[in-house]
């Protein structure tokens, strides 16, 4: 089973080092309980544990 | 407006929305909507703490303004049941 994604895109890059896109704030959620079950504010960074690959 | 336990829970969802601007803030110090967010919930955040301040007791030392007694010195302790 492939478990990694190559991507010719990421051919430009220098191997072994790390990349974490930039966040770029456009909303956020609007009812402040439900996000503090969830954990954070930002919808784009609600990424609940589903045991297997991220959703 | 609110009982004890509802306002607690507000201020600490309340508080917990700030932190999450500031860590954004941090990395973004020219994010201008994200700068509207804080100001606006830290006033809200402000209010609540004023208003819980004045009807139960003050939470933190700079919203213990008091004449009759000090009324920090005499709010219950965490460890006395205080915040269930």
């Amino acid at each position: 089973m492939q478990d990694y994604l190559f991507d010719e895109h990421f051919e430009k890059y220098p191997i072994a080092m790390a990349y974490v896109p930039w966040q770029h704030f456009d909303k956020m959620y609007d009812d402040l309980e439900k996000a503090f079950h969830y954990g954070t504010i930002f919808p784009e960074l609600n990424k609940p544990f589903t045991g297997r690959r991220c959703v | 407006m609110g009982n004890k336990e509802q306002m607690l829970k507000d201020i600490g969802i309340v508080d917990f929305t700030l932190t999450e601007l500031t860590l954004y803030l941090d990395t973004h110090p020219h994010d201008r909507s994200a700068m509207e967010y804080f100001n606006h919930y830290n006033r809200i955040k402000n209010q609540l703490m004023k208003e819980f301040a004045q009807r139960f007791y003050p939470l933190t030392l700079d919203y213990a303004d008091s004449n009759k007694e000090w009324r920090w010195g005499m709010a219950p302790l965490p460890w006395e049941g205080a915040c269930n």
